[in-house]
């Protein structure tokens, strides 16, 4: 059971409000510090602002095939019903409807891609929601993995604290684009027979190198703060009465982490959702599924003749790491006991 | 004749520009305009002038300036015997290194001639071809001032032999000369006798275990031309510093980076027919990325008004180097094939369905290139304007560059075969590839195959397609003429190959029928007026009995240029500029 006194509560109270008039049937409830941290985040006007940004995309995401189905837009040929390149390409690869040649079409509202002849609103999407996808999966399993080898070491002490210390060290030093360039074309050229395959390994390659370059910053948040938290009277009372370790850690240590680890989801999400774009990019991310990175590669000879193809997926990405980040910080500050606002 | 990058022999390059006269039937769009004479695509060098004589001038030119040259693949070997890609051969044959012969640029037919070169004339052959007689120039110098001995020449022609310590080079010396399968060069074979060259004072006979007629054009490789004896020609050393007879020689030289030609003091313009040298010298970048190389030449300020490129222009900018003016189009005898592996898929009517169902405009626009510059229309495997070519349809009814996934699938279901499989390779980190595969899975699954592509990385798709037992069923490849005849075509891609000892060798359709090889081998001997016809005839054959691969297209080019670069044509043998006309204004 947590005791951490709130300077908030106390705070709350020498807020000043003006002693108006007396509300007999309200209870007088402590709110724990999430629901304080809530309250203020509600208060943040950037970051409502960025959370209705973040959850429009995520709804976007969610149901980028129904969106797509139900415009009629293409993002590959599988469809038997897709357009062919030649039918709607000029000689050259620029597409014959739409921008940059031709006007403004309500079939394509931000026009095709040059040489393939997908939909830019469908590959921005899919691409959206594969950005989404293996943010979070690398998110969630990079902050577990992270979380119980810092509870472990912080909590252990001795010799496993000192080997996980030095594991932990010796990935942060590891350079993350050479480690990446280095195993994913390993690991897909091995498991990556033909093209079903390929789709699944290219993503679990991704979502594997972000989480073993990644999980190192909140192992060690994680590990200072069990540090200085197991010299505390309450575990110390816990291991008195004999509460098994288990329950320690996971009973009493970790909701006394929630804050710590709220802040580090939020911002180690954005920080994904660039490394997979620089991925896909540099050619050594998803090449089977649509991804904002993939598309910026294709663009990037594209952006003196056909601007829109290059700036709306490098916006795009733009935007969510932006939205992400705003959130990420004022989470950090709401959760924060010391910030005033 | 390998191509220079590996990626274009996989038919999927970043943009290879062809214009063709009208040449496109898409309806999309203007079609571009160029100057590709697609009825005469390979006729090319057909032309000959056994009479031209040095020095050459060019109306208007000035001497002086430097021409930088930027491209974005390395140069893979620079000694004579060795250098087989379109960019290093025609580097050493147009500027630094002479041979017997040599190809000139025709304004009036913009096409190439073949004349002589160190050479007096093209040769003069006995009756069946087995011998050819040279008569060489005299007071011809390399470019440390040491003369040129008739011995450099049988020197070379043996050096030609050795296969072990040149893998990578022509081999047509062992096809052809004397001793050409026992004989194994002077570095390999150094107690062999080398038999093939008799020198009589200025006179060099060749002499030939099968008839070759064609001699001549392999005289204008520069694996022909002098090489002298001794360490001077030391392989390795050699690679790096080949020793110049023509204008100019090589100042410094990192692989795979730069070249600077300077001039050659010891050239004499009366001796070459061919040659001119208006430039004081020529910088060459490797390694620049292909963005940077149309930027750099759209922009056409500094430096880049006298620099031009060997690349073809990206289909993304073509349209506004069109505006500029500065681009110059040809073709070149270039066939890009599909080709099903003959001993795994022995069903003509498969070979036939996938001719039907390969998404032909579909692959030319994911693949970056630009329909009607650099695709053409193909039928037969040789190009037109190929001595000899018969104009066919080896698929009947079927439009060149169509695609009709109905008649595929009702061809597979008379051979009862729907749903088969269909294994090819692409490379997975090449978004062009990537899009290529993905137009020509969803062909194929419209037409009731399954295709099953097999990724694989830019850096190991040749060595995959080169496997004889990979597991794959069809191969893509793109083959050049090494000069204007049958002869440079259905050798090295239709004959079969000793796969074990060789591979695949450059016949990827895996193709081996006895009855063929015997008849190339037969036409390999008729009298040379006869060949040209009989090569045609079984182009013809070949394709409606058998058809072993199908064309996908015809190459062409697109090279752009600053604005002070004058006299940047296409040499349409081989894709590459004219170096011969090219002087900077002053």
């Amino acid at each position: 059971m947590s005791t951490q006194l709130s300077a908030d509560v106390v705070e709350g109270f020498g807020e000043g409000e003006p002693p108006a008039e007396p509300e007999p049937t309200k209870e007088l409830a402590g709110r724990s510090p999430t629901q304080i941290a809530l309250a203020r985040l509600r208060q943040d006007k950037v970051a409502v602002v960025c959370s209705v940004i973040l959850l429009v995309m995520v709804v976007l995401a969610i149901l980028a095939p129904v969106i797509n189905s139900a415009l009629g837009i293409y993002a590959d040929l599988d469809s038997p019903d897709a357009p062919r390149p030649n039918e709607v390409l000029e000689f050259d690869g620029f597409p014959a409807i739409g921008p940059p040649l031709h006007g403004f079409t309500w079939d394509h509202p931000i026009g095709l891609a040059p040489g393939t002849g997908y939909d830019n609103l469908a590959l921005l999407l899919l691409g959206l929601r594969t950005s989404l996808i293996v943010a979070a999966l690398a998110t969630i399993i990079s902050t577990l993995v992270g979380v119980t080898l810092g509870l472990v070491a912080g909590y252990a002490r001795g010799w496993v604290d000192s080997a996980l210390s030095f594991f932990i060290d010796f990935f942060l030093s590891f350079p993350f684009i050479l480690g990446a360039l280095a195993l994913a074309p390993i690991v897909t050229t091995r498991f990556g027979g033909n093209t079903e395959t390929l789709k699944r390994a290219e993503l679990i390659t991704v979502v594997g190198v972000l989480v073993v370059f990644g999980w190192m910053g909140i192992a060690r948040l994680i590990r200072g703060q069990v540090l200085s938290l197991r010299e505390r009277e309450f575990v110390q009372a816990a291991r008195v009465i004999g509460v098994p370790t288990r329950s320690i850690l996971f009973k009493e240590l970790l909701p006394n982490l929630v804050a710590p680890i709220v802040v580090s989801v939020s911002l180690s999400l954005p920080g994904y959702v660039a490394a997979e774009a620089g991925l896909s990019f540099l050619g050594i991310g998803l090449t089977e599924t649509p991804s904002l990175g993939r598309t910026i590669n294709r663009a990037v000879p594209y952006n003196e003749p056909y601007p829109l193809y290059l700036w709306v997926p490098v916006v795009t990405v733009m935007v969510l790491v932006i939205a992400l980040n705003l959130v990420g910080d004022s989470v950090r500050d709401a959760f924060d006991p010391k910030t005033r606002r | 004749m390998r191509l220079h990058k590996p990626i274009i022999a996989v038919t999927v390059v970043g943009a290879f520009v062809l214009a063709a006269c009208g040449g496109s039937d898409s309806d999309n769009g203007d079609g571009p305009e160029s100057n590709v004479d697609t009825d005469n695509l390979a006729n090319t060098g057909r032309a000959q002038d056994p009479t031209r004589e040095g020095p050459v001038t060019i109306e208007g030119a000035t001497e002086g300036g430097t021409v930088k040259v930027i491209s974005y693949a390395g140069l893979n070997t620079m000694d004579p015997t060795e250098a087989y890609y379109q960019n290093t051969t025609s580097i050493l044959t147009g500027l630094v290194t002479r041979s017997l012969t040599q190809y000139v640029y025709d304004a009036d037919q913009n096409s190439m001639v073949l004349v002589p070169d160190l050479a007096t004339d093209l040769g003069t052959p006995n009756d069946d071809f087995t011998e050819w007689t040279f008569t060489l120039r005299e007071g011809i110098k390399y470019e440390d001032g040491t003369p040129v001995k008739p011995e450099d020449f049988a020197f070379s022609a043996a050096r030609s032999f050795d296969r072990t310590q040149f893998p990578e080079g022509p081999a047509f010396s062992n096809d052809y000369f004397v001793g050409g399968d026992t004989y194994g060069g002077p570095y390999t074979d150094p107690k062999g006798t080398f038999e093939a060259v008799e020198i009589d004072g200025n006179t060099l006979t060749y002499k030939m275990a099968t008839p070759f007629p064609d001699m001549p054009y392999w005289g204008s490789f520069a694996a022909l031309g002098p090489i002298p004896l001794g360490a001077k020609s030391d392989p390795e050393k050699y690679a790096l510093h080949p020793l110049a007879t023509g204008p100019y020689m090589f100042g410094d030289y990192t692989p795979e980076k730069s070249l600077t030609l300077v001039r050659n003091p010891e050239w004499d313009p009366d001796t070459d027919p061919g040659r001119t040298a208006y430039p004081d010298e020529y910088v060459m970048d490797f390694q620049v990325a292909q963005a940077k190389i149309d930027q750099l030449l759209l922009a056409d300020s500094g430096d880049a008004q006298n620099t031009l490129t060997y690349d073809d222009v990206q289909a993304s900018n073509y349209r506004k180097f069109q505006d500029t003016g500065r681009v110059i189009t040809g073709g070149f005898p270039l066939t890009s094939y599909w080709g099903p592996d003959y001993r795994k898929i022995t069903d003509i009517r498969i070979r036939q369905a996938l001719a039907w169902v390969y998404p032909y405009k579909d692959v030319d626009l994911a693949g970056g290139y630009i329909a009607g510059v650099t695709s053409v229309p193909a039928t037969g495997l040789l190009p037109p304007g190929t001595a000899g070519r018969v104009e066919f349809n080896p698929i009947p009814d079927h439009e060149p560059q169509t695609t009709d996934t109905a008649v595929a699938k009702q061809l597979l279901e008379d051979a009862g075969e729907l749903g088969y499989e269909i294994k090819f390779p692409y490379a997975k980190d090449d978004e062009n590839s990537v899009a290529v595969k993905d137009a020509i899975v969803a062909s194929l699954k419209e037409a009731g195959f399954t295709p099953n592509p097999v990724p694989t990385t830019v850096a190991d798709l040749s060595t995959l397609r080169a496997d004889p037992n990979a597991d794959l069923n069809v191969r893509s490849a793109g083959w050049i003429a090494d000069w204007p005849s049958g002869a440079s075509w259905f050798p090295p891609l239709i004959q079969s190959t000793n796969l074990d000892a060789e591979g695949l060798g450059s016949n990827y359709s895996v193709f081996s029928e006895p009855e063929v090889d015997a008849r190339i081998k037969e036409i390999l001997g008729l009298p040379v007026d006869e060949q040209a016809a009989a090569w045609g005839e079984l182009d013809e054959t070949v394709m409606t009995e058998y058809l072993p691969l199908f064309p996908i297209r015809y190459g062409g080019v697109a090279q752009a240029y600053g604005s002070k670069i004058n006299g940047h044509f296409i040499d349409n043998t081989i894709g590459m500029p004219t170096w011969k006309n090219i002087w900077v204004t002053q």
